[in-house]
């Protein structure tokens, strides 16, 4: 009996030390990020909007306190939406969205109201590069000499067709 | 069995658990010539990160503006050209090349061509080390949903991002840097080869676009030009983009103007979308081996 409990205790040490698979890998952005309106959902008489995950999504290692950047781009004739998601689900993730090749900023959700849980739609008017860049926020009562702590930030962008206007194109 | 049998047995199995992972290994990698994989670092905030759209985005949006009947083949990679291609540098892109081809082939329900080059795609990934992206349980979904486009378009994209995603997490990025190479030129490669020409044509503007794209990629090669392919490979783009710097930028004409700017769209003359596709055509064909 003892023995096959130090079997059970070595491999349970050995898997959870050792384990490869990453808490931050690819697929926390695509697990963990959801824009999905639920309030939309319950009306039934909207027409549901299917929003195609787009690969320029990601999932990255976050350093409190240090921003990170991200370019990607977005196509004339489509809509996107772009949603932020944190491992710890109390952190306020603070990202800023500029046009890469203007700088002009169109969107901050540090701006906007802090209790409700925004993401950001965007038709581009024309193709453009896009500058995403997020930070999360060193903690308040975090001390001077403590090290910063990590979390996983996932970054979903998903796109669709946009829906055709007047004498549109697409 | 006695005691000290036991003893022997449990450790050697905790060993053997120890070597167990979600992933492909990075060590696995370094029996492929020229590719070293990168050391194991968390990727901290810092650097920006360059991203570039999946080749079956292109692919279905040149579907939905007007595709849809298209069933040609004949300018896709063909699959006997695999065996030529006894070079990483070879294998690695034309990874990417023939996922784009799987991708074209599911989004044009042409099922029974997608069953042919998934195949091949899977056993290529075994060789660069995507194996466990490329499940063989999909075979059978794509065996299953052979008539459903929507579905099959959906698997075999996933099958391109979870190679993107085993290869991003497990530190290759000179061997991702490449089949994100070949995917995204083997798109372009298919878009100019349907597109006909015409001014106002949405794929020509979705084309001219690419020029976006391109500059992304290129500032993602730089990351991993410690690897030669992928500094040749950044180089061969580079010329390439020096066709794409050729479009001008103009006011475009359904754009309202705010704050005395109006939005500009890269338009794309005959000419040179005639030039680009011819480049686009002389590097793939180099990279496919194709004559």
């Amino acid at each position: 009996m003892k023995y096959f409990l130090t079997f059970i205790i070595t491999i349970v040490i050995y898997t959870s030390t050792y384990s490869q698979t990453s808490i931050c890998g690819q697929q926390f952005h695509k697990k963990n990020c959801s824009a999905f309106d639920e309030a939309k959902e319950k009306d039934k008489s909207k027409k549901p909007q299917v929003w195609d995950y787009n690969a320029q999504s990601k999932s990255g290692l976050f350093v409190q306190g240090k921003p990170s950047k991200l370019k990607c781009v977005m196509y004339k004739g489509m809509d996107y939406r772009i949603s932020i998601c944190c491992e710890v689900k109390s952190e306020k993730i603070i990202y800023k969205i500029s046009n890469a090749r203007t700088n002009e900023l169109l969107f901050d959700n540090s701006k906007e109201d802090p209790n409700v849980d925004k993401h950001f739609l965007f038709s581009p008017p024309s193709t453009t590069s896009l500058l995403i860049e997020v930070i999360v926020p060193k903690a308040a009562e975090a001390k001077e000499n403590e090290p910063n702590q990590e979390t996983c930030v996932g970054l979903l962008i998903e796109h669709k067709v946009a829906d055709k206007k007047g004498f549109s194109q697409y | 069995m006695n005691k000290l049998t036991l003893l022997i047995l449990t450790t050697i199995i905790s060993f053997t658990f120890s070597n167990c992972g979600g992933g492909e290994k990075a060590e696995d990698s370094d029996e492929i010539d020229s590719v070293k994989t990168e050391k194991q670092t968390t990727e901290k905030s810092s650097e920006i990160s360059f991203q570039v759209p999946s080749p079956g985005e292109m692919l279905s949006f040149i579907k939905v503006v007007g595709g849809k009947n298209n069933k040609n083949i004949s300018f896709l990679n063909p699959i006997s050209n695999e065996k030529k291609y006894t070079s990483n540098k070879l294998k690695v892109i034309n990874f990417g090349i023939y996922s784009c081809d799987l991708s074209y082939c599911s989004i044009f329900e042409m099922g029974s061509e997608s069953l042919k080059y998934f195949k091949l795609i899977k056993t290529m990934g075994d060789e660069i080390g995507v194996s466990s992206a490329i499940k063989p349980e999909l075979l059978k979904r794509i065996e299953k949903n052979i008539g459903n486009s929507d579905s099959l378009a959906f698997i075999t994209d996933d099958v391109y991002l979870s190679s993107f995603e085993t290869l991003e997490d497990s530190k290759q990025g000179s061997t991702l840097a490449l089949v994100v190479a070949g995917g995204w030129l083997e798109s372009l490669f298919i878009a100019t080869n349907l597109a006909v020409y015409e001014e106002n044509s949405p794929v020509i503007s979705r084309l001219a676009d690419q020029k976006y794209t391109l500059e992304n990629l290129i500032d993602f090669f730089k990351k991993y030009e410690e690897n030669q392919d992928v500094m040749n490979v950044r180089k061969d783009f580079d010329g390439l983009l020096l066709e794409y710097n050729k479009i001008p930028l103009k006011d475009a004409a359904d754009s309202k103007s705010v704050n005395g700017k109006k939005s500009q769209d890269l338009v794309m003359s005959a000419e040179v979308f005639k030039n680009i596709a011819e480049k686009i055509k002389a590097l793939r064909n180099s990279y496919a081996l194709n004559n």
